[in-house]
């Protein structure tokens, strides 16, 4: 909004203001623009400061009925009210108020800043720990990378002053006694909101009452607040849609995050892309991609991301006397089955499927693409498994696509990979635990146990060829991307990794989305503890620097592990040794497709038909309503994947060749 | 003992059924009960009780008794 020089209301349009039913004690004390037009203003109350800019224009709204700009019915205090807005039937107040310009809001209650406050901003919440511990100061600047190492890393002190301390630094920079409505935003039927700091192209529309809290929207991410919102507390970041009865308490709804039907969030984050929906969170850190669905699902002082959680999920968080304390972690692309059910504190390895009622603590983080099943009360494991499952390779597929953010400056940065350098340590770390398992057990013994968790004797090896065909794959598919689109034009600098790239012996972390080799990220932390980050959007700029590191990090931690997975020994790779990579690579390649459809066909075969042609026909009732395989377009997705295979072979194999 | 008894042997005693119903045209899934988990379960005894390692996938393909037979027969006989 830009700076206006009001003016003083000229008697004329005093006299037009009174007999238009407007009233005002001090009328020196409203103040308007040049070209201002007092017949568009009626039965309105002036009260302390009021600035008025330009109403000459109108506003065609979705309903079709146009709204003159101009102030009707309202009770104004306070106010600035910028060039063009059409604000009428204001049964309450708005006061305090920098109201920008194109603002159109009608049928309201109170819009209202009552004394100083940072609209949410610096609020603490307690993640993961109900008990506190691992508070989280929220901020529309708060990312899921900011809040993983706020909440995280509490082994550092000086790290968590830090980043409290540029937390606090934003929310004073935002501190102040006037809300701002931000230019473009829409409010329609709303009740009560007070000291709420919104947006530009904000739409509010049925609110019922919002109360400390900030709503990040921008023309192009704008975000949307509906019907029978309460929210205390919170920040609402763009691009989000939190509608239709969502109580929010204390929490930060993330970019493009979608939440409604009386879901309800406290002490929670869900940043980007998450959705809830019925159901209800408690203390959860859902980083991107978190999704509840369902009314009797619980997510509790959990961390999450890339997680879909099943009907009746639940998690228990009071394993002693001492209360809410325990905490638990299911890595990136977990699943809940129905009815499951995990004591915390546990950990989930990353892309795992759980089942069942989980009465014991374990950890499964060595074993990412696991099955959790429970078997008898007892909590077993069959690692690897999820791999070859159509779920994941369709999770694989489905994130990116639905990446809602199309806005410049995301705050969550994202590495979509399913296999990476953070799964690939985990699979060849989980290799050797399965076969020395496998080594020291017992051939009576039908189970052996692992961090908490039981395997079947019988599958270890099974599992850890599982684990070696995925990482083959993996590795293969790492190489054949840059043999095609690499430039090298021979072997050595084919070899070699990429300028500034990680050691490629270095430890992978999953920072809530974004995947990094450790020595990266605890290089920026140094220098944010050393004062040299020196607000937010700074530490944004360099986490989106280090999310920029994965391709040539990746590359050097592939280079440095080819050779230990693949058995090579001499000193270099040759391009015999890449020739044995590309096969290994078409064969794994090929058997997760052939294992993944036998998994899909499952859908089209056996006891699925049941409940199909109620009176008969139960056939044609099934091809009707599901069609059939073949002509599904999974199953053709994966021939063209197939097709793909030994093209990308050929082709990769010819450029070989040439080095 | 054959084969075909071995299979049996090891299918009975994992999926918990009687030897009868075990015959060489049985498929494992829709005649035996075998759900995906011990699908696999299959294949891993059916390694360890023939000293063998199986292709993942195509010992998953594979349907019944019968073929299971002819299957391990021929990893068998490549060595």
């Amino acid at each position: 909004m830009k700076v206006e020089h009001y003016l003083p209301l000229l008697p004329e349009a005093i006299t037009i203001l009174k007999k238009n039913g407007c009233w005002s004690r001090h009328w020196s004390k409203v103040m308007v623009s040049k070209s201002f037009d007092p017949t568009r203003i009626a039965g309105t109350i002036f009260r302390g400061d009021v600035r008025i800019g330009r109403l000459d224009d109108h506003f065609t709204p979705k309903d079709g009925i146009i709204r003159y700009a101009g102030i009707f019915d309202a009770n104004l205090h306070n106010v600035v009210i910028g060039d063009n807005c059409h604000i009428s039937n204001v049964n309450g107040w708005l006061s305090n108020l920098i109201i920008e310009d194109n603002v159109l809001m009608e049928d309201v209650g109170s819009i209202v800043c009552q004394g100083e406050t940072s609209f949410g901003n610096g609020h603490a919440i307690e993640l993961l720990n109900e008990g506190g511990g691992r508070e989280l100061k929220i901020t529309e600047m708060t990312s899921a990378q900011t809040a993983y190492l706020s909440t995280l890393y509490r082994h550092d002190p000086d790290l968590i002053a830090s980043l409290d301390s540029l937390a606090d630094a934003y929310a004073n920079s935002v501190r102040s006694d006037r809300a701002t409505i931000g230019e473009g935003s829409i409010i329609f039927h709303c009740q009560n909101i007070v000291n709420v700091k919104i947006g530009k192209g904000t739409i509010l529309r049925g609110v019922q009452n919002l109360k400390e809290g900030s709503i990040a929207s921008s023309p192009n991410a704008r975000t949307f607040v509906g019907d029978g919102v309460i929210a205390k507390n919170f920040i609402i970041q763009k691009g989000a849609h939190v509608s239709d009865g969502a109580l929010i308490s204390g929490s930060l709804i993330g970019e493009y995050a979608r939440i409604g039907k009386q879901f309800s969030a406290e002490n929670s984050v869900m940043f980007c892309n998450s959705e809830g929906f019925h159901s209800e969170v408690c203390s959860i850190f859902g980083g991107p991609y978190t999704v509840t669905h369902h009314r009797s699902t619980l997510l509790i002082a959990g961390m999450f991301s890339f997680f879909n959680a099943g009907s009746g999920t639940n998690q228990s968080n009071h394993m002693y006397k001492l209360g809410p304390l325990h905490q638990g972690i299911i890595e990136r692309g977990g699943k809940t089955g129905s009815s499951s059910y995990l004591l915390w504190p546990s950990r989930v390895g990353a892309f795992s499927a759980i089942m069942g009622k989980h009465h014991a603590n374990f950890d499964s983080s060595d074993f990412p693409f696991s099955y959790v099943n429970e078997e008898n009360g007892h909590s077993t494991l069959v690692p690897g498994m999820n791999f070859f499952t159509v779920g994941t390779l369709r999770d694989g597929l489905k994130w990116p696509t639905r990446d809602r953010r199309q806005h410049k400056d995301k705050l969550d940065q994202l590495n979509f990979e399913v296999l990476s350098p953070y799964t690939g340590q985990k699979m060849i770390k989980g290799i050797t635990i399965l076969l020395d398992l496998y080594a020291a057990a017992e051939k009576d013994q039908e189970y052996v146990s692992h961090q908490g968790i039981l395997i079947k004797r019988l599958l270890l090896k099974t599992c850890s060829r599982y684990y070696r065909l995925a990482t083959e794959k993996y590795l293969g598919d790492v190489v054949m991307a840059r043999l095609i689109s690499d430039s090298a034009s021979n072997l050595a600098s084919f070899l070699s990794p990429d300028p500034g790239a990680a050691s490629g012996d270095s430890f992978w972390i999953d920072v809530s989305g974004l995947l990094c080799a450790q020595p990266r990220l605890t290089d920026l932390l140094e220098r944010v503890k050393a004062g040299q980050v020196t607000d937010l959007q700074f530490l944004q700029t360099e986490l989106k620097k280090l999310h920029g590191s994965y391709a040539k990090d990746e590359w050097s931690w592939i280079l440095t592990t080819l050779p230990h997975v693949f058995g090579f020994t001499a000193s270099a790779l040759t391009v015999d040794d890449l020739r044995i990579v590309l096969e290994k690579w078409r064969v794994s390649s090929s058997k997760l497709l052939n294992m993944v459809e036998m998994d899909a066909v499952k859908e089209f075969e056996g006891n699925v038909r049941t409940g199909f042609g109620i009176d008969g026909h139960q056939e044609d009732d099934f091809i009707n309503v599901r069609g059939n395989f073949e002509s599904n377009s999974f199953k053709k997705q994966l021939d063209v994947m197939r097709l793909k295979i030994e093209s990308n072979h050929q082709h990769a194999s010819n450029i070989l060749n040439k080095l | 003992m054959s084969t075909l008894d071995r299979i049996k042997k090891v299918a009975v005693e994992l999926l918990k059924i009687q030897a009868s119903r075990v015959q060489e045209t049985s498929r494992f899934v829709e005649d035996l009960g075998a759900d995906s988990m011990q699908s696999i379960e299959l294949v891993a005894s059916f390694e360890e009780e023939f000293d063998i390692e199986m292709d993942e996938d195509a010992a998953l393909g594979v349907k019944t008794v019968g073929d299971a037979v002819k299957f391990i027969d021929q990893v068998i006989a490549e060595g």
